[in-house]
């Protein structure tokens, strides 16, 4: 319970002291709340100082109470005046005074800590707005900058998707690329000038290296530069499923999905840097841009687009835009759980759907003869083992 | 020991003159010239993990330097960034300084680390503080001149600008104005301080310095 004889240590503020305050020793009597300077306060003190300071006593009849200080748990014990303050954030002090005080301040520090609640709760109810407030503006501050990337792009010349193309190119292992006159490269350049013609942008600087590797995989850079690895070409059943993956990735190209990648991430980066101020990161970003990785892995949306756009050139060339589906068809039937081979299929998500929407397009493209392709791929195939 | 507070306010430093028996202890990297005759030991600041969270949590280094010398000698202490250097006389109080504004002290001051709540962190004082607590002197210093004020009720300051106050003085975030003016007035979130107790502040921020050189690096 409590010692009545408890000591406290607190402070006083009062105009009286050098400084206008002194560390204290404060005892609560059944009456009074009294205050004397502490030995460590003392002994730093002039003597002449010391003689001159009284004790400080407020009645606890008069004392009124507030809660505050930096833990917010420090007792400030008023007079009637208001010009002298004696303070203390000891465990029991307030219970003391309450008790002291027959009740009287225990209902005063009730009600300051009722205030104090309530502070607490606005604070926290406006933490939470501000938190969600920031992340709501992140969200659509995003989305904006990925719609307003699009728009841009358009008033950017080709010459732009050349530059960052060949840029992006340079980092491309070239050793084993095959030579322009291996019947593979032959085939990929032949199906890429058949379909030339009818892509959205004819006069793009098209062009293909084959290069060898196991892995399933081909990839468009921005500007029409394209490359196809000889384990796709591989796995091909039909020069038309070539064709098909050929049209697929002009399509990236001549949709310009590489430069909105860049001016996705260019956006992005510049919102950060507006809102945080750091530059530096937008640099570090601008060379990394140019790498193949970031230019090739397109967003769904980008996808399914190539998917159509790459299906419409594939039926105006008269060939079968179903040839797609296809080739991805049977790279997931045969392959689909060996990780890491299939890098062609693995990038792009949501297989069923594709395949259903290229359907669906084709429905919408009217009733055409497709031919096939009138190469060899068998002997493309032949070469390469 | 003798210690004199030069070239104020700009480019305040401490001149410590010492004879035997003083001690005085000062954050690593902080002095900056002594005499042949003063002996300095490193030692962890109270211990591996209060040592962490004073580097990690409070901008404090590690380490700190205790300075001694059989003979007579005299070190130049010095902080990091222009300004000005005052010194606290602790008479068994406490005095909480803002993550990076400490220099130098007497052997009978403790070094602590206290949390300062998510209310001094979005205000932009950090959310933790040390805490200077016992009997003698301390020094600590600010970016430009350091002024004062007894806090007897309410008091704001601008966020980034207040560098040191006593425990009896709370802090709340607010806004500068109406939401609108908030924003736009750039003045953002300010520091409402209550009292009563003293604060020290900073004429300059190192927010409005580092605002000011990535406005002029492009």
């Amino acid at each position: 319970m409590l010692d009545p004889n408890q000591q406290f240590r607190g402070g006083v503020f009062h105009h009286s002291i050098p400084d206008g305050r002194i560390g204290a020793e404060i005892r609560i009597t059944p009456s009074e709340i009294i205050a004397e300077p502490s030995a460590e306060a003392l002994s730093a003190m002039d003597p002449s100082e010391v003689a001159r300071l009284p004790r400080w006593v407020i009645p606890l009849s008069e004392c009124q109470v507030d809660l505050g200080g930096a833990s917010g748990r420090m007792v400030f014990c008023r007079n009637k005046e208001r010009d002298l303050t004696i303070f203390c954030e000891e465990r029991g002090f307030a219970a003391m005074l309450g008790d002291r005080s027959g009740g009287r301040i225990s209902e005063q520090l009730h009600l300051v800590r009722e205030r104090q609640a309530g502070e607490n709760h606005r604070f926290r109810f406006w933490l939470a707005v501000g938190a969600a407030g920031t992340l709501l503006f992140g969200v659509i501050g995003y989305y904006s900058v990925l719609a307003a990337a699009r728009f841009a792009i358009a008033a950017v010349p080709i010459s732009m998707d050349e530059k960052i193309g060949s840029m992006a190119m340079q980092t491309i292992e070239k050793e084993k690329k095959l030579s322009a006159d291996h019947p593979a490269t032959k085939f990929t350049t032949e199906i890429v000038d058949r379909l030339k013609p009818h892509a959205a942008i004819p006069e793009m600087n098209f062009k293909v290296i084959v290069i060898d590797s196991s892995e399933v995989n081909a990839f468009a850079l921005p500007g029409g530069q394209m490359v196809v690895y000889t384990g796709l070409l591989k796995k091909a059943e039909s020069g038309e499923q070539i064709a098909g993956v050929l049209a697929h990735e002009m399509s990236h190209a001549t949709l310009r999905h590489g430069l909105q990648r860049v001016s996705q991430s260019l956006g992005i980066v510049a919102a950060i840097q507006f809102l945080i101020g750091d530059a530096g990161g937008l640099l570090a970003l601008g060379s990394q841009a140019a790498q193949t990785s970031i230019l090739t892995s397109y967003s769904r949306q980008s996808e399914t687009e190539a998917d159509l756009e790459g299906a419409r050139m594939l039926h105006e060339a008269g060939l079968d835009p179903e040839s797609i589906s296809e080739f991805f068809d049977k790279l997931k039937k045969e392959d689909g759980d060996i990780p890491g081979v299939l890098v062609w299929v693995s990038s792009h998500p949501l297989h069923e759907q594709r395949i259903e929407s290229i359907a669906k397009f084709k429905s919408t493209l009217g009733k055409k003869e497709y031919s096939s392709l009138d190469l060899d791929l068998e002997t493309v195939k032949k070469s390469l083992e | 020991m003798e210690v004199e507070i030069r070239n104020r306010p700009a480019f305040a430093n401490l001149l410590v003159n010492l004879q035997p028996g003083d001690r005085i202890i000062a954050e690593a990297d902080a002095m900056a010239s002594m005499s042949s005759t003063v002996d300095m030991t490193t030692r962890m600041n109270g211990g591996l993990f209060r040592a962490l969270a004073r580097r990690f949590l409070g901008s404090e280094s590690m380490f700190v330097n205790q300075f001694t010398t059989n003979t007579s000698g005299h070190i130049v202490l010095t902080q990091p960034f222009p300004g000005d250097i005052v010194c606290v006389e602790l008479r068994g109080n406490t005095l909480f300084l803002q993550p990076g504004a400490f220099l130098a002290c007497e052997p009978g001051i403790s070094l602590g680390l206290g949390f300062a709540g998510l209310r001094s962190w979005i205000s932009g004082e950090g959310l933790f503080r040390l805490k200077m607590s016992g009997t003698g002197r301390i020094w600590f210093g600010a970016y430009g001149a350091i002024f004062t004020r007894e806090v007897t009720d309410e008091y704001i300051v601008d966020t980034g600008h207040l560098v040191a106050y006593e425990p009896s003085i709370s802090i709340r975030v607010g806004l500068a104005g109406g939401v609108f003016s908030s924003f736009f007035s750039g003045e953002g979130l300010i520091t409402r301080v209550r009292g009563p107790g003293k604060i020290y502040m900073q004429s300059r921020s190192f927010d409005g310095l580092a605002a000011w050189t990535n406005a002029h690096l492009w």
